[in-house]
């Protein structure tokens, strides 16, 4: 049982769970403010991650500085993807009642557009690099420099989104457009600024989360769909377009992972996690923070 | 130049499902499926980089010879099979029946084998088999499937308990990936342990998609054992070799199933790595094997600098070697490459290869280790290229 409690595997919870909170954020505020199903979510993750290792290889920069770079360049395709093809759509009406499906489609188009020009310029092998790999000893706790970056840069933006989701004028007008759209233009929101930005800060934080995961998992061109399923079983499990709720989530599914594992065998895991999550749904189909269906 | 381009372009935007070449007359249609998405996507291009070489070098000499008849290039076709075997099992259908291809090759991993086995036996396709190896299938005897990989579960496990008695160890812990080539290894490992007097400190088995090890490397540190073997695939092998050092396993025999031998692994932990005993039976300084350092500098030649897997890679351009020499003795027509390669000894880069049954005959089972960075063949001793090595304190 000591084994169980201990601090290292409280440790390797918190950074499970802080990873998945950093991946599943981007995905929620998109899903949030505009309805859209970004299925393309995960190869996000892998442009972040391929921007730091080109940085750390070809300028021999760390992806603690090059993630800033990665979360500019994600962003940048957020607003050139919102100008190009979700602007026009956002401003249908008609087009509006059908979004949901059609982002669908939309992100699934792009996905393979995405992860083709990666194969075509990177070539489909795996790559990696060893950085921060040295252990840091906190006390009883031993954590490769990787993951202890992770877990600190992690937390610190997860603390910095919900600071400015709460407290920025900017932040309430986005919790404003999550709540009801219809109301936030009526109020004086500028809903279409809202909607750009939503999209340029989900991908960018999910750019910034690629480059961290980079010190830890192989670089390819198609590691992205693991990281859009982890994002959508958090954001549904949360409470779609729920922030708050992805957050809980996503430490929830961390612990599990980490102390359902110790307790029971790693054989269970899938077990666990997804028998978990559809339990969750059964008795609260809205999810864990869902309030219901958010009027449009 | 400019049409080349405009056909990279219309390949990448996944207008073609399939690889499109500019090539000469009557090419020889060769069709596959390649898990290019899902959970095995990342361990593709290990398999894809070995035939896309042989493709290359093939054609370089005017194409594969046809039974001594003349020369016709290679044109492949391939599809993605989402790393699912369901998937590859339709695809190769389809390459048969639709597409026409001449010829089959392998897809990659053991469950993809099982699937696309009874296809390939029912539209008499020989297939020889790569990145697999199965005890059971190979009970089944199947007629048009071969095993290239000298790494059968239950050989395996003879040459693991040796390698372990040689080096003294009495215990054991057993980490395994539920994977089925992972599972079947552990079913002959397990009693050739016990009968050898090893015992097992600690098993655990986990799914492919585990996340985190900790829990269980925690349990196997408490247990001490003297050895350490991880069964597992390039993404557990990642999540090992970070948790393990976190956790402190310091066991001075570890064995990580598949993922050392890729160059991205070496790049991701480099001198973490030496000590670590990994599966494979090759080295481009293997001594008495023709072509094998003629194929090591090619392979870097093309890709860039990188290094060839010194497991899948080698397997895959081996077993198209077979296939090359068996075409050239007989020609295009399937039951007689089928009685070729069922009779033949072939020259590869692995050294000779005979068939006995499904079963590669004359390759030893062998382990490779990561010493001062490079790969080195440390069992069998008849085939080592250096003896076995203590693993030393983790390097950071």
């Amino acid at each position: 049982m000591d084994s169980v409690i201990s601090l290292q595997l409280i440790a390797a919870a918190l950074i499970t769970g802080v990873l998945y909170a950093l991946i599943s954020l981007g995905l929620n505020l998109i899903y949030g403010t505009m309805r859209l199903l970004n299925v393309a979510h995960g190869d996000l993750v892998m442009i972040g991650a391929y921007v730091a290792f080109m940085a750390f290889s070809l300028l021999n920069i760390g992806p603690l500085v090059s993630m800033f770079a990665a979360a500019l360049i994600c962003g940048f395709l957020g607003w050139l993807s919102y100008k190009c093809v979700f602007q026009r759509l956002l401003s249908a009406s008609q087009i509006l009642s059908r979004l949901e499906e059609n982002s669908l489609l939309l992100f699934f188009g792009i996905s393979v557009i995405i992860q083709n020009v990666a194969i075509l310029i990177f070539s489909a092998d795996r790559q990696g690099f060893e950085y921060l790999s040295a252990i840091v000893e906190l006390g009883d706790v031993r954590l490769t420099g990787a993951r202890l970056a992770v877990l600190i840069v992690g937390a610190i933006i997860s603390i910095v989104a919900v600071l400015f989701l709460r407290y920025s004028i900017f932040g309430l007008a986005m919790n404003a457009l999550i709540q009801n759209r219809d109301a936030s233009a009526i109020v004086g929101i500028n809903v279409d600024r809202v909607q750009m930005m939503s999209l340029v800060f989900g991908f960018g934080i999910t750019g910034l989360a690629g480059a961290l995961i980079s010190m830890m998992e192989p670089i390819t061109p198609v590691m992205g769909f693991p990281y859009t399923m982890s994002a959508f079983v958090i954001i549904i499990l949360g409470g779609l377009g729920n922030l708050w709720g992805g957050f809980l989530a996503a430490l929830l599914l961390g612990i599990l992972e980490v102390f359902g594992v110790a307790l029971t065998g790693p054989e269970w895991r899938s077990v666990l996690v997804y028998g978990i999550f559809i339990l969750i749904l059964i008795l609260k189909p809205q999810g864990l923070l869902g309030l219901g269906k958010t009027a449009r | 130049m400019l049409k080349n381009w405009i056909m990279r372009i219309f390949v990448a935007f996944g207008i073609f499902g399939v690889a499109n070449t500019v090539q000469a007359a009557d090419p020889v249609k060769i069709g596959f499926s390649i898990p290019k998405t899902g959970i095995f996507a990342s361990a593709g291009p290990s398999q894809m980089n070995a035939y896309l070489l042989w493709q290359d070098l093939v054609n370089a000499k005017g194409g594969l010879d046809i039974g001594g008849k003349g020369r016709r290039k290679i044109e492949f076709v391939h599809y993605d099979d989402k790393s699912n075997p369901a998937q590859a099992a339709k695809i190769y259908e389809k390459l048969i029946t639709n597409d026409k291809v001449d010829l089959v090759v392998a897809p990659w991993g053991t469950p993809h084998h099982f699937a696309v086995a009874p296809v390939v036996e029912r539209h008499k396709f020989p297939l020889i088999g790569n990145t697999a190896a199965s005890v059971a299938l190979r009970k089944v005897k199947p007629g048009y499937l071969w095993f290239t990989s000298s790494m059968m579960p239950d050989n395996v496990a003879k040459a693991m308990t040796a390698m372990l008695k040689s080096r003294g160890v009495k215990s054991v812990a057993i980490l395994y990936n539920l994977l089925p080539f992972a599972s079947e290894n552990i079913q002959f490992l397990k009693p050739a342990l016990a009968k050898a007097g090893i015992k097992i400190y600690f098993e655990a088995k986990y799914p492919p998609d585990i996340k985190d090890m900790t829990g269980m490397l925690t349990k196997v540190k408490a247990k001490n054992p003297d050895a350490v073997l991880v069964h597992s695939y390039p993404g557990d092998s990642i999540l090992y070799m970070n948790q393990a050092r976190e956790v402190g396993i310091n066991a001075k025999t570890q064995y990580v199933m598949v993922g050392p031998a890729i160059g991205f692994f070496r790049g991701m932990f480099k001198s973490n790595l030496d000590g670590i005993i990994t599966m494979g039976s090759w080295a481009p300084t293997m001594k008495g094997v023709t072509g094998s350092n003629k194929f090591y500098t090619a392979y870097k030649k093309k890709f860039k600098g990188h290094e060839p897997d010194y497991l899948d890679t080698v397997e895959v351009y081996c077993s198209a070697q077979i296939l090359e020499q068996a075409i050239a003795k007989v020609g295009l027509n399937r039951e007689k490459i089928r009685n070729a390669i069922n009779t033949m000894t072939f020259k590869t880069i692995i050294g000779d290869v005979k068939f006995n049954g499904v079963q590669n005959a004359t390759t030893p089972t062998g382990f490779t280790q990561v010493q001062n960075g490079k790969i080195e063949v440390v069992w069998p001793k008849s085939r080592a290229t250096a003896p076995v090595a203590d693993k030393g304190p983790w390097a950071n």
